[in-house]
């Protein structure tokens, strides 16, 4: 930047045309700090905590190192209150009526209108982020999220009847989030009725500023909570028996250590992580467009994150003509200069991009820099061979990674061949290509000729190793809420559980006498790739009836068959989700009426385990009604979302999750077992399930309909010892999610080992569950579990 | 002016598969206008400089020797000389870039600045300006009068008829032909763009216009209802840049219609500066077409000079 050397005269930025300094001053920012005395400490309760015998690190400004301020560190006893003053609003704030939380909802965001000037140079300052992204994009998007929050609080016994707030939630945000991240999030859960704790790391005063005028409203202070503190706090906070659900944004291995530090505790987790995106250049775009849209993604400061860059082999030299050109006229400086592109992160920022850019080019890379910044200037990778490391890695902020693609199908398999999943943009102008990018993009967000767009209104999350947690629309809500009636999440965690051993071991069967009764013969197998397939392991387990008699054998599945089961439903995956919710339907309807065939036979073989008959047929009943249920429920998926500032809709699509597996539980033999295959059937996943270990009979007997009318692997069902087959299924790296239903070890288990692939898991730790319930059997959690939201952005005009 | 565009000949694959995402050039240009501001010594340099790049216009029913003369004499002496003398440029000789008149005025225009002894070239609008529906023949003729009266650059309408129904060989012909009636005169082609239906059509007829040896391309009369735009602007740039890149030859650009105020001034040298770079920031390669914009620049020097707003009477009116 310019403003070092003595300053010019007219007459010689008349020859140069020169851009000058634009300096927005920042001394609100500091006069601010001086009423803390440049001391800062947490936000509880609507007070400053500044606890004693802290340590403190100082707040710097990121350009000259300049100390702005000190900031107290918590401990575990700072993180306790915090989560005490939260627990103590709840009672209140979650019995208001919607609309008065949504009053003071908007009395926060006139308040932030307020002091608006306060909160975008505050958060320039010490972020380093260019001012004019914070103030014309962040600070007005955060007063619009508290606005649509309140419109949500207003509506939400009418339109979020039969769900509850779940009650005091915590949020651990690292460094690379702004307090934009946390707005998007404290919002939803606010509205709907719980409470704060918010982790801030050290040194960022913003979400601090923001707790304070909360906290200036005078009612309900504690409902927003924010302490700040090391990394090493983020477990203490989640682990907190009264913390009923955890957000986290940060880094992908952070997110990991999480959830295996989570397993257990009894807290929900939503992970976001991750920061990277990707954009998809096709031949058939306008060219110069999506170079802007290179820029907004990777070097405006509104992504914290880099940008994986496909370009089609046709248009490449094309494109980085174009796009080096551009980046040539890009400035870079203080944030606070209000005529820069990219402000100046912090020292971590650069020394994360400059590892990359360094690695990269050690391992063959071209690495291409251009652009006037002092700090770390825009950087174009291309040539990384696909197997080196950083062809791998995450793309740090601010580099972009160019690779080429030959088709749009390879692009596709490209794209999708990463463990990351948040958004992603595609540049067409063909409306078939782009669409058919869009749908096949395995993200959570997609934009149609245009990057980084975003809107209250419209859901943000991701999928794969990007964690499935969303913010914005009604799918932020709802992972907030429960449904009604569901017991507080206590802790059920195990200190014997070994990881290690837990699962791994079969013991040996052996025969267990007659096969006495009258019944037909059961049937006999693994249920795989759609016939019945004798176990790997060759060997069989009894079943005993009520009486203790030997009901049958089944078959012993293990390892080898899990692996082959999800292969199976791989297989069957591209089949059934091409198939129309129409079709869907008529299969599971199909499957009913088999099912009422069946009716007799399956009434009797729960009556042997110990059920009267009468509530047998109730469950045969009540199992065919699910189908029927859900095949109806197919049809009415997604929907169009029409928001502000764009011109064109916002599909929000539900997809299936991909391949399910699902641990049925003991209780409800058949009822379970259907229900959960329906739901997730519906929603177009193809399953492996674990029956009942008690009584697995009822659901081989289904198999034997299904292997006559659905699609050969949409459905394996693998008997066996439950907690070996949890085992394989929960450390299986290409299941896509997973259902548990069984013992509290088990849960333990499925949460820790989840953390591989970041599978979104569901657990019933440990508690049975009233199947025949609509809200439990059928209810809307089913549904929302079944599939995974997308954002398909198309923008329009001509 | 610089080297003159030759043009090229027709070469339809130059314009058969561009796209232009209409959306994403909105946003852009609402951008640039975020992203980019002067203030300060800067602000008062860059609308010097501004000044230097206006084409000075009047194009009334009503117009006179008398108002011409004194146009002429505003676009010789366009800021007051007190406030050039605080900045240190006074000696620059600073005048407008041109003054740009009707035909039947050349004649005036001419007189008069030659009567004050100054070299500020007079452009004249011709071909049916602004509608251009008279005949191919009438037009050409209204060129060489022009430039018989003294003009030396014509800013001619398209033929929007011969765009809206692809005609691009009849359009090449037709600037063609312009072309050669002017002569030495230089060339700037008015695309009209509020009449040209879609972002793509604008930039096919950049390319048509460049190809055709235009020397500037120009956004609109003025007389259509929505005149110089930036995402038109930022269509007609990137035509200018691939036509370069594609042949060497650097064409000017020229906004014109509704550019009033002086902020508007700084967010145009700005977009330029921003798609072609700083070569393209001189008289040779960019205009601005304006009338009251040039008072409100002096205003602002004033307010930069003195610290203080002026009030109409402190400034000399054009």
């Amino acid at each position: 930047m310019a403003a070092t050397h003595e300053r010019p005269s007219a007459r010689e930025i008349f020859i140069t045309l020169e851009y000058g300094p634009v300096p927005e001053s920042h001394a609100c920012a500091l006069a601010w700090l001086d009423t803390q005395d440049r001391h800062l400490g947490h936000y509880v309760n609507g007070k400053w905590l500044k606890p004693e015998h802290r340590n403190s690190v100082p707040c710097q400004d990121p350009i000259t190192g300049e100390s702005l301020a000190t900031c107290l560190q918590a401990q575990a006893e700072d993180v306790a209150a915090a989560v005490e003053a939260a627990g103590t609003a709840f009672e209140n704030w979650s019995g208001l009526p919607g609309a008065s939380r949504a009053q003071h909802l908007l009395r926060l965001a006139k308040m932030i209108q307020k002091h608006q000037r306060l909160l975008w140079t505050l958060e320039s300052l010490v972020s380093g982020r260019a001012i004019r992204e914070v103030r014309d994009g962040d600070v007005p998007l955060a007063q619009q999220l508290l606005q649509y929050h309140a419109v949500q609080a207003y509506t939400q016994e009418e339109e979020l009847a039969g769900w509850e707030p779940m009650g005091v939630i915590g949020l651990i945000l690292s460094p690379m989030f702004s307090f934009l991240e946390m707005m998007w999030r404290i919002c939803p859960a606010l509205a709907v009725g719980c409470t704060v704790v918010v982790l801030v790391p050290p040194a960022s005063p913003t979400p601090l500023l923001l707790a304070q005028l909360a906290g200036e409203l005078g009612s309900f202070p504690g409902i927003l909570n924010v302490i700040s503190g090391p990394a090493s706090l983020g477990p203490v906070l989640a682990s907190h028996p009264r913390v009923q659900k955890v957000t986290f944004c940060g880094s992908v291995e952070e997110g990991r250590a999480l959830r295996r530090t989570l397993a257990g505790k009894g807290a929900e987790l939503g992970l976001a992580l991750g920061a990277e995106s990707l954009l998809v250049l096709t031949e058939a775009a306008d060219v110069d467009s999506a170079v802007e849209g290179i820029v907004d993604a990777a070097w405006s400061d509104r992504s914290a994150g880099g940008l994986r860059l496909l370009i089609q082999e046709s248009v490449w030299d094309e494109t980085m003509r174009r796009l080096q050109e551009r980046m040539a006229r890009l400035r870079g400086g203080r944030g606070l200069d209000g005529a820069v592109d990219m402000g100046t992160r912090g020292a971590a920022a650069r020394d994360l991009a400059q590892h990359y850019a360094h690695e990269a080019r050690s391992q063959g890379a071209q690495v291409f820099q251009a652009g006037d910044s002092p700090f770390f200037p825009p950087t174009l990778v291309s040539d990384l061979p696909p197997a080196s490391p950083c062809a791998q890695a995450e793309v740090p902020w601010p580099v972009v990674v160019a690779s080429s693609f030959r088709t749009a199908k390879e692009a596709l398999a490209i794209a999708n061949g990463t463990p990351r999943g948040a958004s992603a943009s595609v540049w067409s102008e063909r409306l078939g290509q782009a669409l058919e990018l869009g749908y096949g993009l395995q993200v959570g967000t997609v934009w149609i000729n245009a990057h980084g767009l975003r809107n209250t209104e419209v859901p943000t999350g991701g999928c794969k190793e990007s964690g499935s947690s969303w913010h914005g629309g009604a799918d932020g809500l709802y992972e907030y809420l429960r449904p009604s009636g569901t017991p507080a999440r206590l802790s059920y965690f195990s200190e014997n559980l070994n990881y290690d051993t837990f699962g791994l071991a079969v013991p040996s069967t052996l025969p267990a006498g007659p096969e006495i009764g009258p019944s037909p013969a059961t049937p006999y197998g693994l249920f795989i790739g759609g016939r019945f397939q004798a176990p790997g392991a060759r060997s069989s387990r009894p079943i005993k009836d009520s009486q203790g008699n030997l009901h049958g054998y089944v078959a012993e599945g293990g390892a080898k068959d899990i692996r082959g089961a999800v292969e199976a439903a791989h297989q069957a995956v591209s089949g059934w989700v091409g198939q129309s919710p129409g079709a869907r339907a008529t299969l599971l309807w199909a499957l009913a009426t088999a099912l009422e065939r069946r009716e007799s036979a399956l009434a009797s073989r729960l009556e042997r385990h110990g059920m009267e008959l009468k509530d047998a047929k109730v469950e045969v009943e009540l199992s065919t009604r699910q189908l029927r249920a859900w095949g109806a429920r197919a049809q009415a998926q997604g929907h169009v979302l029409q928001v502000a500032e764009l011109k064109g809709p916002v599909l929000r699509l539900r997809e299936p999750l991909g391949v399910l597996a699902v641990v049925c539980p003991d209780e409800w033999p058949l009822l379970a077992f259907v229900s959960l295959l329906a739901a997730a059937l519906a929603h177009g996943n193809t399953v492996v399930m674990v029956p009942s270990g008690a009584c697995p009979i009822p659901a081989l007997e289904v198999c034997q309909d299904m292997a006559a009318l659905l699609p050969a692997g949409l459905v394996n069902v693998v008997t066996g010892d439950r907690d070996h087959l949890t085992r394989c299924l929960a450390l299986h790296q290409d299941v896509q999610a997973l259902w548990y239903f069984g013992s509290a070890q088990g849960s333990q288990f499925v949460e820790w080992a989840s953390a591989g692939n970041l599978k979104p898991v569901w657990v019933n730790r440990g508690c049975p569950r009233a199947w025949d319930q609509e809200a439990k059997g059928a209810g809307a959690e089913l549904g929302l579990r079944a599939a995974r939201t997308k954002a398909l952005w198309l923008p329009m005009g001509d | 002016m610089s080297a003159r565009n030759r043009g090229t000949e027709l070469d339809l694959s130059w314009i058969s598969k561009i796209q232009v995402n209409q959306p994403a050039v909105l946003r852009r240009a609402e951008q640039i206008q975020a992203r980019r501001t002067v203030k300060k010594e800067w602000q008062a340099a860059w609308l010097l400089k501004a000044v230097t790049f206006i084409d000075l216009t009047t194009l009334s029913g009503d117009d006179t020797s008398s108002s011409i003369q004194r146009l002429c004499y505003k676009a010789k002496y366009p800021i007051r000389e007190d406030l050039l003398k605080s900045l240190n440029m006074h000696d620059k000789g600073l005048t407008t870039a041109a003054v740009c008149v009707y035909p039947a005025r050349v004649c005036d225009a001419v007189k008069a600045l030659k009567a004050s002894g100054c070299t500020i070239p007079v452009a004249s609008v011709a071909t049916g300006f602004p509608s251009g529906q008279t005949h191919l023949k009438t037009r050409l003729e209204e060129i060489r009068l022009a430039v018989e009266d003294g003009a030396t650059e014509i800013d001619v309408v398209i033929n929007r008829t011969l765009v809206l129904t692809g005609q691009w060989e009849a359009l090449y012909d037709e600037i063609r032909q312009f072309r050669k009636a002017c002569g030495e005169a230089h060339l700037k082609t008015i695309l009209a763009t509020g009449e040209l239906g879609s972002l793509t059509n604008v930039y096919k007829a950049s390319m048509i216009a460049m190809m055709a040896g235009s020397d500037f391309i120009k956004t609109s009369t003025g007389k259509e209802t929505v005149n110089a735009t930036f995402p038109v602007a930022i269509v007609m740039l990137r035509a200018i840049r691939d036509f370069f890149w594609k042949t060497g030859n650097k064409v000017g650009f020229k906004p014109a219609g509704g550019i009033r105020s002086a902020k508007d001034s700084l967010a145009w040298l700005s977009l330029v500066k921003e798609e072609l770079g700083d070569e393209w920031l001189t008289p040779e390669l960019f205009r601005i077409g304006a009338s009251t914009l040039l008072s409100d620049i002096e205003r602002q020097i004033y307010h930069h000079v003195t610290g203080r707003y002026a009030a109409y009477h402190d400034l000399p009116m054009s």
